[in-house]
């Protein structure tokens, strides 16, 4: 990838709100900060190659090289990712906590990783109100702290960067796929530094088909909802078409066409479900609550579930060939959705000088 | 000895035309001055104070010019004489009850004195207070250099009192601020009983109630005193011609253009060719002395500042005259052949006298020209506009410039008259979006905040300063809170009048004369009117801008103060709060993660760009010591530790 500066990415991703707002480019430098969802620059910045570029997962993300320093191959049009297998899980005797939002795998494992020094910090996503709120976690203790799902957009590799910059080294880091994508690029080293080392042991990515803006949903939610009893939210399978909202007086309901009316614009074109460059990643089973899927994709990320497993932190069992198709076909018709929408508007790089939002091969467009 | 206390009559000061203005007050043994501080008038009332502790004077910093001119007038009309100043945009706060004073009549000397600042030099509008005259039916006086500055200062009072009017008096900057020889007069002793006498009948001029009323009768009483006034400035002294008898070219000028007009003519050694007609009273014109002086040529050059308001009345007189002096061949504003901008200057009437007379006259050889040019550009430092080291306007815009743009609203700041109205500029990191008239930011903010139901959706700020806030802020504001606009009024209180020389406002402890007296919070102010106050030090940047940030999340009219003294006070002697230096080993300087944010945004003057360590470095010679700069800093290298006392 070509890296630029703040200014293409300005051009580039803000102006064009493509700005998920996953915290990538915050906390680099003074020019850029998150504040309620969004991401703001603040000043213009000189720099011709900056890291705000170099991580944002919404630049001219090439695939094949991202690929390439993740997995050792190029980009695999697979729904799914490339990965070594696919089980379904759940948190282990050993583990502590309730407010999971399934089956408490990732609560689980984050947990074993900072008892066991695989990570020296956890970088993990909290909730005020409605906002999603990063933050640096290395007490094992407090990782229930930030169980279940925040729906909202997360500047959660904000909270990373600081803890890179603290001098932390073994960094575990619990991720949407746009987060996932930019710690990719983080992890390949594209400022070309030369005392450069990988500061993760652990990437757990998460599903996700879309998040919310923060104040877009805010809007939507205040008045229906005390926000401050707010204990949980969940998206039932369907025919339900709602989003519940858990609270200390009973659920709330809400259509869920209004809810998808606050999705940012920026989640149309993601393309990726399952955070498809991650060590592990981690989703609901359907039919099955109280379970997650997992998807082990690297040997480090298989190394960390057979220890926890070991050590009774994670149980796991075999995934039903149903629910995997399932999740294919989901996966999928998501990645079909993106790219065709991608090269509709002519934002698919394939070969051109021109940046644009995505660098991929033209063979893998051609099943679109 | 002082100028202000000399009591030989002709000693010989070199003084500024402000101070010839002073004295000549003090020769009329003025009794009252009152005045809004606004360059270039401010030194007119900061002397008469001085100047009080000697002599019976009452001396005041009013809360704004109308309210100055209502304080002088009441003296009027209690016997006494008064003056009150102020700059040239005061004339039209002061308009309203000008208009009035004007019918109801005055009684002791009344002079209204108002500095114009063509140019814009220390101004946002380049007004041109003469017009009022006319369209209120006041005569103007206007002195052509500084001896007559003070003369007819004086001459103003006996004027007034001849005519029962009101009498205006214009200066501009480059006669309130230069300075030449001024011979000073007799200096009496200051007299005068003040009594308001109202029991004769109205419109009884010396014991009768003051009022305007019945309108017709004193509308024509006031049009028989400008009759008067006519008749006297044909004779004035302060009209004078000089020239041969029947000059090629007439110039007709005032003010500091006489200045520029007698230096031209002198650099291109005409002056048996040209005569200069320097009117002081410039209105009503006295026309039968317009009309001689139109009578002895031809040719007729205006030379004044702005807009042609001694060219179109002459032309009048000319018009109605022509039958007995002929018709005359008009240099000036309406030709083209004068700018109706900016200053005037003796290059400007040079070139012009050139082109009607033919004269060849080189200024400058080119060459010389070309490589003094060379050098200013080469070697004259690039100076901005901008806020001095220390200044709180520079954290105050900081904040606000970072809190706008992490809400992500497209946020903006209507701004007021003060140095913070530089925030529009770099170095207020271009915050501010709007700047008009005093008190208009928080009024046109009130307007901004009524938009929502046409979908107006971005936060709404306002700042005013302290003096401001007095001034004209606070009708605004009652109309922001009563019409529940939805609008943030930042009040930046740096404790004093700053932008004029540190005048106290009501919401200081001080007099003019630096006498106790009792202070108006703005807080409580705010607060009678029902609005939040929250209050923030704008040097801690982080603090304020989640302030911000929270006040941005609400509704309504909310009040922030960010109070934070001037970096210039005389209360602060100069004195540090921190010693700042910068660790050059961890300055990150160009590089990805600062970006020279300290240099090249922020940017105080007391932060330097140290080229040859590629790293930032404090002048230690100016820095005020705020040490907001080592909040800003991003890798910690600018550190800052409490100075000794």
């Amino acid at each position: 990838m070509k890296v630029l500066g703040s200014r293409e990415l300005l051009a580039d991703v803000l102006s064009k709100e493509l700005c998920i707002g996953c915290g990538a480019c915050v906390s680099l430098c003074p020019y850029f900060k998150s504040y309620n969802g969004r991401t703001a620059m603040l000043f213009p910045c000189t720099q011709e190659r900056g890291r705000c570029f170099a991580y944002c997962p919404k630049v001219e993300v090439d695939l094949d090289e991202v690929s390439q320093k993740i997995f050792g191959a190029p980009y695999s049009m697979e729904p799914l990712g490339r990965s070594l297998s696919a089980m379904m899980s759940r948190a282990g005797k050993k583990a502590a906590g309730n407010n999971y939002q399934s089956g408490g795998t990732v609560t689980a494992l984050m947990t074993w990783a900072l008892l066991e020094k695989l990570c020296d910090a956890a970088i993990l996503t909290g909730r005020e109100g409605l906002n999603a709120v990063p933050a640096i976690v290395t007490n094992p203790d407090d990782v229930q702290n930030y169980a279940s799902s925040k729906y909202t957009s997360a500047p959660t590799l904000e909270a990373f960067n600081r803890a890179a910059d603290l001098g932390y080294s073994r960094i575990g880091v619990v991720a949407t796929p746009c987060q996932v994508l930019a710690l990719a690029q983080m992890r390949s080293n594209p400022m070309a530094k030369k005392d450069f080392s990988d500061p993760t042991s652990l990437v757990v990515g998460l599903f996700c088909t879309w998040s919310l803006d923060y104040r877009a949903f805010s809007r939507l939610v205040e008045g229906r909802v005390d926000i401050k009893d707010i204990k949980k939210f969940d998206i039932p399978p369907p025919p339900a078409e709602v989003m519940e909202i858990h609270t200390a007086r009973g659920v709330i309901e809400i259509p869920l066409a209004e809810v998808r009316a606050t999705v940012p614009n920026s989640c149309d074109y993601c393309f990726d479900m399952t955070s498809e460059f991650s060590d592990i990643s981690v989703g609901v089973v359907e039919g099955r609550s109280a379970m997650n899927t997992l998807i082990i994709r690297t040997e480090r990320g298989r190394a960390a579930v057979d220890a926890a497993v070991k050590a009774g932190y994670l149980e796991i069992e075999d995934m039903p060939s149903d629910n995997l198709a399932r999740l294919r076909t989901a996966a999928g018709n998501k990645k079909k959705r993106a790219l065709k929408k991608a090269a509709g508007e002519g934002i698919i790089n394939t070969n051109g000088d021109s940046r644009s939002l995505i660098r991929m091969e033209p063979k893998n467009l051609a099943g679109i | 000895m002082s100028y202000l206390f000399d009591t030989n009559e002709g000693a010989r000061y070199l003084m500024m035309g402000n101070d010839a203005i002073v004295r000549g007050a003090l020769e009329a043994n003025v009794n009252v001055a009152s005045a809004y501080p606004g360059t270039p008038s401010s030194e007119i009332i900061e002397n008469l104070s001085k100047a009080s502790q000697k002599r019976n004077i009452y001396v005041e910093w009013s809360v704004n010019e109308k309210v100055a001119l209502e304080v002088s007038f009441a003296a009027s009309i209690a016997g006494l004489r008064s003056i009150c100043a102020m700059k040239q945009n005061g004339v039209n706060v002061a308009s309203d009850f000008l208009l009035h004073v004007a019918l109801s009549g005055t009684r002791g000397g009344a002079v209204l004195l108002h500095c114009d600042d063509p140019g814009a030099l220390s101004s946002i509008n380049e007004g041109e207070s003469r017009h009022f005259a006319r369209m209120i039916e006041l005569p103007l006086l206007e002195p052509g250099d500084f001896q007559e500055a003070k003369e007819m200062t004086k001459w103003a009072f006996e004027l007034s009192e001849e005519l029962r009017s009101i009498v205006i008096m214009r200066s501009v900057t480059r006669l309130s601020h230069a300075s030449g020889n001024v011979i000073l007069g007799k200096l009496g002793a200051p007299e005068g009983k003040a009594q308001f006498k109202y029991e004769a009948v109205p419109g009884d001029a010396d014991s009768g109630p003051v009022i305007t009323m019945p309108v017709p009768p004193h509308h024509a009483l006031l049009q028989e005193k400008l009759k008067k006034a006519v008749a006297i400035f044909e004779k004035s002294p302060f009209n004078t011609y000089t020239g041969p008898a029947k000059p090629e070219l007439l110039i007709i000028t005032c003010s500091a253009c006489n200045l520029y007009s007698r230096e031209a003519v002198h650099l291109l050694n005409a002056q048996d060719r040209v005569g200069i007609l320097k009117i002081g009273t410039t209105w009503p014109l006295p026309p039968k002395l317009i009309a001689r002086h139109l009578a002895m040529t031809e040719k007729v050059l205006f030379v004044e500042e702005v807009l042609p308001f001694l060219e179109e009345n002459v032309k009048v007189i000319a018009a109605e005259t022509a039958a007995e002096v002929g018709i005359k061949q008009f240099y000036g504003k309406n030709d083209g052949a004068m700018p109706t901008i900016n200053e005037m200057n003796p290059d400007i009437v040079v070139d012009v006298i050139k082109k009607i007379l033919g004269i060849e006259y080189i200024a400058m050889d080119e060459g010389y020209a070309n490589r003094a040019k060379g050098h200013l550009i080469a070697r004259a430092p690039v100076r901005d506009l901008t806020f001095c080291p220390g200044c709180p306007h520079r954290a105050s815009f900081w904040n606000l410039h970072n809190a706008l743009a992490m809400d992500n609203r497209r946020g903006f700041v209507c701004g007021d008259i003060g140095c913070y109205t530089l925030g529009f500029l770099p170095c207020g990191f271009s915050t501010m979006k709007t700047s008009h008239s005093m008190g208009s930011g928080i009024g046109i903010a009130s307007g901004f905040g009524k938009l929502t139901q046409f979908g107006m959706d971005q936060p709404i700020l306002a700042v005013c300063g302290d003096s401001t806030f007095f001034h004209a802020a606070i009708p605004a504001l009652v109309n922001a809170i009563h019409n529940k606009s939805d609008v943030i009024f930042v009040l930046l209180d740096n404790s004093g009048t700053a932008m004029t020389g540190f005048q106290p406002h009501p919401g200081t402890p001080l007099d003019a004369r630096g006498g106790a007296l009792p202070t108006i919070d703005p807080a409580e102010v705010c607060r009678s009117l029902g609005a939040t106050v929250e209050y923030a030090d704008p040097f801690d940047t982080e603090e304020t801008q989640k302030k911000l940030l929270a006040l941005m999340r609400e509704k309504g009219a909310r009040v922030l103060i960010m109070k934070q003294m001037c970096a210039l006070s005389p209360e602060k002697k100069g004195k540090k709060r921190f010693e700042v230096k910068v660790d050059q080993q961890i300055c990150r300087g160009d590089t990805c993660g600062c970006s020279r944010l300290c240099t090249r945004i922020f940017r105080c003057p007391g932060l330097v760009w140290d080229n040859k360590r590629q790293a930032a470095v404090i002048d230690e010679v100016i820095c005020a010591g705020c040490g907001v700069c080592a909040e800003i800093c991003p890798s910690g290298a600018i550190k800052k530790t409490e100075a000794g006392r």
